[in-house]
């Protein structure tokens, strides 16, 4: 059984998300809006060690990352379900690593928080916002979900490719 | 292998390997009750040699001039109007401003927020108005010891109070993601028009009152319940490297 979760450097590796997220530059970006890097994290994270340690991990994630943005919004029960599902796919299929799957189920994961977002908008603020709001929030997740794609066959492959090595299944 | 004697057992094994995770796990409600303090400043520290030069500094100094004969106007315009009135406070208070770096931005996206380089130890307070070159972008939302974090006037649900002086009439001015905020109107006929300055409402108990906003875009008359317009703020906040906190 694959215990990434026990390597102090795979799990220092997840600071590397709120420094990403803080020093993302304005041209890494669809439309100015910068990847997820808490899926680019997660899904080989999930993948490797499980759904309990993914959940457990996206729930940790999401908490350090909502302590870094202006209240509102909360990114916690997308990445807790993200992690949880990428987990059992890790565990009970064939091992993902094709580009192509890859970039897929992060495009999946990028869209999933940007619905619950969406979500959470439109029932705490979207009557006082309006459909100008709506289309906004859309296009805000697409951009993501299209950048956070573009990236993962690059940064997840060489993820899965390293912790694979430290703890192989 | 053989199933455990004692189920009992088994579950305090799993409880005694779950333990470090538990306790991380508390360790990451903290760091999201403080607001993300310690990763702030961490934050702060390692990127510090890559702060703006301070050639954006002085031309933010340069343009301050510039914002301060605009505010001077439109002061003397709200001086003749309150020296009618009784009751309100006094207005030219000595105001206090502190330039700080922007560390950290993000103009788009789901979070529209900027990291400044300067936090309680400097007197920066939560609500504090933020400037940048001409005009208000923000305000401060939660401060650490050594950063800041501003809410822009572009984040969705992002509502301030201001003022035309034109028409002299009050607006709301209303974050909608994108990087025109909407204004609403209280009154049906506004009497608003392309081109009308938008500043900060004189009557604002949250900000500064007579701060430069923006400037108006486009007006939908036929809106309902009220008219509104769009507004193209003065200070863009995508390519703000300094910006001053304007003390309260």
């Amino acid at each position: 059984m694959a215990r990434l979760h026990r390597q102090p450097l795979c799990v220092a590796s997840a600071l590397l998300v709120p420094l990403l997220t803080l020093a993302t530059p304005g041209w890494l970006g669809v439309a100015g809006v910068g990847p997820a890097w808490a899926v680019l994290w997660l899904l080989p994270w999930s993948l490797v060690d499980g759904p309990v340690s993914g959940a457990l991990a996206g729930v940790s994630l999401g908490l350090v990352l909502d302590g870094l943005s202006i209240d509102g919004l909360t990114q916690v029960p997308a990445l807790l379900l993200m992690g949880w599902w990428w987990g059992r796919l890790g565990r009970r299929a064939r091992p993902i690593q094709r580009s192509l799957n890859l970039g897929l189920l992060a495009w999946i994961g990028s869209v999933a928080l940007g619905l619950s977002l969406i979500l959470q908008g439109v029932v705490m603020q979207a009557d006082a916002l309006g459909p100008w709001w709506r289309s906004w929030a859309w296009q805000t997740t697409w951009s993501q979900a299209l950048i956070t794609a573009l990236l993962a066959p690059m940064l997840v492959s060489i993820q899965l490719l390293l912790w694979r090595r430290r703890v192989p299944a | 292998m053989a199933p455990t004697q004692w189920p009992g057992g088994s579950r305090w094994r799993g409880f005694l390997r779950l333990w470090p995770w538990l306790l991380l796990t508390v360790a990451f409600l903290l760091v999201r009750a403080t607001k993300g303090a310690g990763f702030a400043d961490a934050y702060a520290l390692l990127s510090r040699p890559f702060w703006p030069g301070p050639a954006q500094s002085e031309w933010l100094d340069a343009a301050a001039d510039l914002e301060t004969k605009a505010a001077v106007q439109l002061l003397e315009a709200d001086n003749r109007r309150l020296r009618a009135l009784l009751g309100l406070q006094e207005g030219g208070k000595s105001q206090t401003d502190r330039s700080a770096a922007v560390i950290s931005r993000s103009p788009r996206g789901w979070w529209q927020q900027l990291e400044l380089g300067k936090g309680s130890i400097d007197g920066i307070k939560a609500g504090d108005a933020v400037m940048g070159p001409g005009g208000l972008v923000g305000q401060v939302q939660s401060v650490t010891p050594v950063t800041s974090r501003v809410k822009l006037l572009t984040a969705p649900g992002t509502e301030v109070g201001v003022w035309l002086p034109r028409s002299r009439s009050h607006a709301l001015l209303v974050g909608m993601g994108s990087s025109r905020p909407q204004l609403r109107f209280i009154e049906k006929d506004p009497n608003v028009r392309p081109g009308d300055l938008v500043s900060t409402s004189p009557a604002s108990t949250l900000l500064p009152a007579n701060l430069p906003v923006g400037v108006v875009q486009s007006v939908d008359e036929r809106a309902v319940p009220a008219p509104h317009a769009v507004v193209q703020l003065i200070a863009a906040p995508e390519a703000i490297d300094w910006v001053q906190v304007r003390r309260r």
